[in-house]
């Protein structure tokens, strides 16, 4: 059913090239979303999970000493068959991204209107800053933004961090991407607000019909979110299955350690996993697929 | 859905915050003036040597001198001679200059002008020029383009601007005889005086021959007076545009597909101005001290040349006069960037204490 598949990744090898040598750090990820899932995608600090998304993004091979391998397929595309300009044609367009830290995420000497602004050039060139601006009001509303035309008129350091990520989701969805991608969203903030922010995010991929990439550390995060989760360690995913599986039947060490760790992470830390442990990387272990 | 969110902290009168920054930027002006104004009075009441002696010459009868003494307030106390002096100060009068028996506000109206066209159009080349080559260095950081960038820069700044000067008049104007060798414009044009810069006058006297000649006169010591400030502007815009690199928000831009380009010129290069642009209005302000030698170099006939003969004439109130022209142009220079800085950095425009 690769057609309804709106991304694949088959084989996914990453390694940073430097002075001293060659390091991977992505040995063979297998990976797909069909159109209109939300799959997360959980393993705890430096298990590879932001440079996978960057590399669905196409932002991490254009980088300096970064060989990438195997296939990633947007919609049926190699990615690595595009050009750079094929590449940035999609992002901002089809797939969209929103980041840890919203605040931060905003540009500082921009106001939030004109941010917008920009972001809809990308769609449509032509698009006047009034008419972007009246859509822009129109899409924080469905965030819960009221006095959205106040925000579109301030800066990111202006508003508070919940509002910044309305506004952050809302930039997102904007343009109608088919599949957003969200690495740790908002674990810059504090509990409720993530949960809120959270809560607001699934809500409107749901209405919009996107697919969704969600990357996390926190396996108690995605519980309510994922439709199905990988689960990563170092470089391999090591478990995949529905939601469901991965909760009530854990098979692999990892994972079960990861689900361990939960009751303690409500505060959105990063997962204390005991230590290192030669199970830890035992091969993984496929769930297989439920139909719904 | 979770509830909506209203709260909200901002400031809707960003114009009274920059005016009420001015205003408290321009009393500080005021004091440091007062304070350089007593400065420089008290150093040139100190240094030996008779004013009006000297003033009068060698043959001078001392009848003659000592009632010069006497008009020029010589034999008051040090402190009834600066309250004279600021009296005359606030009518804009800085006395008569010893020297040119002119009053010495003529005499700066006259090679001021001259001055502030060579320090402006300086200033221009160093932001026009300096900041679009950081900005290309950050770009292509560690490929060719930096690496040239980053080696025109290091040689531009490894000498001050007097010896390029030396060096751009032997090689362009001797050696390759591509540019006059001294004066602000050709000697067979005559202009009409309206604001003393010459760029401009001769537009306003709609004479394209005379700007284009005026312009030749002053683009060489303009760019020799520039070419330390034009390389110190682009490392050290190169190095914020590296920080702002770094920065989420680039990653951002990135994501939503904005281009290298655009990144470059816009997103990362409008936060990046703000930390370059107070270190860059001290280089402009230093431009004016530089402005000294080029101007000794390249017969240029400003403030600074003038500056340097009344110092060597020991004509005191034209040293004064002098010194604190400069000084108050210095000031005016640092305000502008203030000012310049609040425009860019919202921080600053939006917050009702100014930091
Ligand atoms: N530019 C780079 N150069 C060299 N190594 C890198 C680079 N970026 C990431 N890495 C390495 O790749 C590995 C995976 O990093 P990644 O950022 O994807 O981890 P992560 O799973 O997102 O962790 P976290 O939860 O901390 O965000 C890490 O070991 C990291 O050190
Ligand atoms: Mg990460």
């Amino acid at each position: 059913m690769p057609a309804d598949r709106i991304l694949e990744v088959c084989d996914l090898r990453l390694a940073f090239r430097n002075w001293a040598g060659t390091t991977e750090v992505l040995h063979g990820i297998d990976l797909a979303i069909a159109k209109g899932e939300r799959v997360a995608l959980v393993g705890e600090s430096g298990s590879g999970k932001s440079v996978t998304s960057r590399i669905v993004l196409g932002t991490m091979q254009d980088v300096p000493g970064v060989q990438v391998a195997g296939k990633v397929r947007f919609d049926g595309t190699d990615l690595a068959e595009m050009t750079f300009k094929e590449r940035r044609r999609l992002r901002g367009r089809e797939i969209s991204m929103i980041f840890q830290d919203p605040t931060m995420a905003l540009n500082p000497v921009f106001r939030i209107g004109a941010l917008f602004h920009e972001v809809q050039k990308r769609r449509d060139p032509t698009i006047r800053r009034d008419a972007a601006c009246a859509r822009a009001a129109e899409i924080l509303r469905e965030v819960a933004i009221e006095d959205a035309e106040r925000v579109l008129d301030s800066y990111a350091f202006q508003l508070s961090g919940g509002m910044n990520q309305r506004v952050m989701i809302g930039m997102a969805l904007i343009n109608r991407p088919r599949l957003l991608l969200a690495d740790e969203p908002g674990t810059a903030l504090d509990v409720t607000v993530q949960s809120q922010t959270l809560e607001l995010m699934r809500h409107m991929v749901a209405q919009y019909g996107t697919s969704l990439l969600f990357v996390s550390h926190n396996l108690g995060t995605v519980r309510e979110f994922a439709d199905r989760i990988y689960v990563m360690y170092r470089g391999n995913i090591v478990e995949r299955g529905p939601t469901a599986a991965i909760f009530n039947n854990p098979r692999h060490p990892y994972t079960r350690a990861l689900l361990a760790a939960i009751p303690r992470l409500t505060g959105g830390g990063i997962p204390e996993i005991a230590e290192r442990s030669e199970a830890f990387l035992e091969p993984m272990f496929i769930h297989p697929e439920v139909t719904e | 859905m979770p509830p909506p969110e209203t709260a909200f902290t901002g400031n809707d009168r960003p114009v009274v915050t920059i005016l009420s920054r001015l205003l408290r930027r321009l009393v500080s002006t005021l004091l440091v003036l007062f304070g350089v104004s007593l400065l420089i009075f008290l150093i040139a009441r100190v240094i030996p040597g008779d004013p009006a002696r000297i003033a009068l010459g060698p043959r001078a009868s001392e009848e003659q001198v000592e009632a010069m003494r006497e008009t020029l307030h010589l034999n008051e106390p040090i402190i009834v001679q600066y309250a004279f002096f600021l009296g005359d100060l606030l009518r804009a009068d800085l006395g008569i200059s010893l020297y040119s028996n002119r009053p010495v506000m003529t005499d700066i109206a006259e090679y001021l002008p001259a001055t502030l066209e060579l320090v402006f159009l300086a200033g221009f080349l160093m932001v026009s020029l300096g900041l679009p080559l950081g900005a290309l260095s950050a770009r292509y950081r560690d490929r060719w383009p930096d690496d040239l960038i980053r080696l025109l820069t290091l040689l531009s700044v490894s000498a001050p601007s007097f010896v390029w000067a030396v060096g751009m008049v032997l090689a362009f104007s001797f050696a390759i005889p591509l540019f006059p060798i001294a004066g602000r414009i050709s000697e067979t044009i005559d202009i009409q005086v309206v604001t003393g810069f010459l760029l401009v006058d001769t537009i306003v006297a709609g004479r394209p021959d005379a700007f284009v000649s005026a312009l030749h006169h002053v683009i060489l010591p303009a760019f020799a007076l520039s070419l330390s400030g034009i390389g110190q502007a682009a490392r050290l815009t190169r190095t914020n545009m590296i920080a702002t690199y770094e920065q989420p928000h680039v990653e951002m831009a990135r994501a939503y597909g904005f281009s290298e380009r655009d990144i470059s010129r816009r997103y990362a290069f409008k936060p990046s101005l703000i930390p370059s642009l107070t270190v860059i209005g001290l280089d402009f302000a230093a431009l004016l001290g530089n402005a000294f030698l080029v101007e000794v170099i390249f017969a240029w006939p400003g403030i600074s040349r003038y500056g340097v003969g009344v110092i060597l004439q020991k004509d005191l109130n034209a040293i004064v006069g002098t010194v604190l022209i400069i000084s108050a142009t210095f000031l005016i220079a640092n305000i502008v960037v203030d000012l310049l800085v609040s425009v860019i950095n919202p921080r600053i425009r939006l917050s009702e204490h100014g930091k």
